[in-house]
């Protein structure tokens, strides 16, 4: 399984670039998301006329677009090139292409929302318009991130050729898994900014069909939580069973998970459209109940985290019910954090059920709950479990170690990141509960009793995000230290091994020709007939907004 | 696919009650989230 120990220099290199690019997202959307708070507080105002929207724009699309999809593809570029073996001189030159591609388009987006041509928040919903250079920078993201993709499925094939009949690295099929589910799903995006959004801003066409650009958006939008939470289970998966010094629980478990991912994250973009008028129940019906399959192989992550953990404690003598747990490694910051991820998606988990059960979606739909929500699963759990992968990747990559004040840092910064979350998110899910509303600027809506209410919780808020600040602060010294500063040495690139009693993996889990057909159908049956419908029964189109 | 995983090789140091009893808890908590935000749906028909 272990081709080479080591990811080779030239690897290094490819990988370290999309994670400098990450954490420099990270600092300037931290700083943005400070300044929404403390907005959002009503105890301060934006100098010189800046936008709220503008921040929280850049803040969305900093954070859930830049800082997500370069980390994953750098580690993905990484565990690939650790698993598979290095790759050829015209892999990493494409990657090279992806990385520039990817960086020129997210500098492009950025300037445009940075000079308030595009603050039309992450989703870009329409009728709200951007300059086109926005919808432009963000399509050589994608087709960066495609090219990408590409070089790692060749990779992936040669691997497949040389080693026929062979069960590929876990690692690296599940980064094939992952970047498979990424295209399927940003044929999407591509599909409303080229051929709806590119156009109507350029002035070619004067209306555009807003239910089929949300449509085209939530298709991709969806998958694209689960694009950024595939890394973060290769890491439980895969990596934390070696941390701990314990064995991977199942391979075949691991494989099936991804694989049930890949068939339901898609055909349920319509949970996020559960009160958008125009699409008929039966279909939203259709596609809640997929979504509740895709909880299926969460549940089973979970499962398989605790046999991991409880399977390692008692080969270490723990007895009791739950005495495993405290033989786990808790000074280990490799360990310590993402564990705590594992622990917060639990109640983001729970907020997902209850968002996506039609119902229960009109007590918080567009509430900041839903803020509350992801914060949860994409700014805690995925987060924390890329921060503590970051603190063994970059020093491998770098040829440092990682010394024992940053690993107690690392701690402390955990542990931070949980206090000023859990007053950020909580704060966030009651005010939501109240009626709060998601993606708006201070406002006691002239002095409302209800809107009142909601003042204490956004105190709360911006003492959580002060706090969380301080933890961007924190991560961004240790890994400045880790890529630049730490003492020189050689850091393992842990990859764990499955245990003995596990079965053999069937290799029908590679079939790729069964599994994209499945994924395909499925998202035919979901979207086929709602789809014809928004299109023949559509209303006039809108014209273009700039409302900030 | 479960039951294969079971038969036959299991080993004296394959006692996953803790397991168990984590899911059930996890199990719990679902619940009594999701029926806490039907009860206020409910009430605010
Ligand atoms: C210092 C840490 C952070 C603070 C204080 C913070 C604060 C906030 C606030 C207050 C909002 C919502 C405001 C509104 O709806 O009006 C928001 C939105 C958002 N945050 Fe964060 N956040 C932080 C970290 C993160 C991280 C690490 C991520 C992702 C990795 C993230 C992703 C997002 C996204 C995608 C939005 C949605 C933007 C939109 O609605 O268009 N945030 N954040
Ligand atoms: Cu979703």
């Amino acid at each position: 399984m272990n081709e080479t120990l080591k990811v080779d220099r030239r690897d290094a290199k490819l990988a370290l670039a999309h994670i400098y690019v990450a954490f420099i997202a990270l600092a300037l959307g931290g700083l943005a998301g400070l300044l929404q708070t403390l907005v959002r507080s009503g105890k301060f105002t934006l100098p010189a006329n800046i936008s709220y929207y503008t921040i929280l724009t850049t803040h969305g699309v900093l954070l859930g677009l830049v800082l997500t999809t370069f980390f994953i593809i750098g580690f993905q570029f990484a565990a690939v090139s650790r698993t598979a073996g290095t790759f050829s001189d015209r892999v990493r030159f494409w990657g090279w292409i992806g990385f520039w591609l990817m960086t020129i388009g997210t500098a492009m987006t950025a300037f445009f929302i940075l000079i308030g041509e595009a603050s039309v928040l992450y989703t870009f919903y329409a009728p709200l318009q951007a300059h086109p250079g926005f919808y432009l920078g963000l399509t050589l993201v994608v087709v960066g991130s495609w090219i990408s993709g590409f070089a790692i499925f060749a990779h992936y094939a040669r691997w497949k050729k040389e080693h026929p009949g062979q069960v590929s690295p876990l690692l690296t099929f599940m980064a094939v898994v992952n970047m498979v589910l990424w295209l399927v799903c940003s044929l999407g995006v591509a599909a409303t900014v080229l051929i709806q959004l590119l156009p109507w801003s350029l002035g070619l066409v004067d209306r555009i069909n807003v239910l089929v650009s949300r449509t085209l958006f939530w298709y991709f939008g969806h998958p694209l939580v689960y694009f950024w939470l595939l890394p973060a289970y290769m890491v439980w998966y895969a990596i934390i069973p070696k941390i701990i010094g314990g064995k991977i629980f199942s391979d075949s478990l691991a494989r099936l998970s991804f694989i049930l991912f890949l068939f339901f994250s898609i055909p349920v973009g319509f949970h996020h459209q559960l009160m958008e008028p125009g699409i008929d129940p039966f279909w939203k019906y259709v596609q809640v109940v997929l979504t509740f399959m895709v909880a299926i192989p969460s549940l089973m992550t979970a499962f398989a985290m605790f046999a991991t953990f409880e399977m390692y404690g008692r080969s270490k003598g723990a007895t009791g019910l739950f005495g495993w747990l405290r033989k786990l490694p808790w000074g280990d910051a490799r360990f310590f954090a993402p564990f705590v991820g594992m622990l917060f998606f639990i109640p983001a988990g729970a907020g997902g059920l209850v968002n996506a059960s039609h119902q229960l979606n009109q007590v918080v739909h567009n509430t900041i709950w839903v803020t509350g929500h992801f914060h949860l699963t994409l700014a805690t759990t995925v987060v924390l479990t890329f921060f503590g992968a970051a603190y063994w990747l970059i020093p491998h990559l770098s040829g440092r170690v990682m010394t024992k004040a940053m690993n107690r840092l690392a701690i402390i910064q955990t542990i931070v990141w949980v206090v000023g979350m859990t007053f950020m998110s909580g704060s966030m899910h009651f005010a939501g509960l109240l009626g709060a509303p998601r993606r708006s600027a201070f406002s006691t809506y002239g002095n409302s009793p209800q809107a009142l209410e909601w003042i204490p919780y956004q105190i709360a808020q911006a003492v959580g995000g002060t706090i969380l600040f301080i933890g961007i602060i924190l991560v961004l010294v240790i890994v400045t230290n880790l890529a630049f500063f730490a003492p020189k040495g050689e850091t393992e690139f842990p990859v764990g091994e499955v245990a003995e009693t596990a079965e053999r993996t069937p290799l029908a889990m590679e079939n790729w020709k069964l599994l994209i057909g499945i994924t395909v159908a499925l998202i035919l049956i979901a979207y086929t007939i709602p789809f014809i419908d928004m299109i023949q029964n559509a209303p006039p189109g809108s014209k273009g907004y700039k409302l900030w | 696919m479960a039951s294969e995983k079971i038969k036959g090789k299991a080993t004296e140091d394959s006692n996953l009650k803790g397991t168990l009893a984590s899911v059930f808890l996890l199990g719990f908590f679902l619940i009594f989230t999701w029926v806490s935000v039907y009860f206020l749906f409910l009430e605010r028909l």
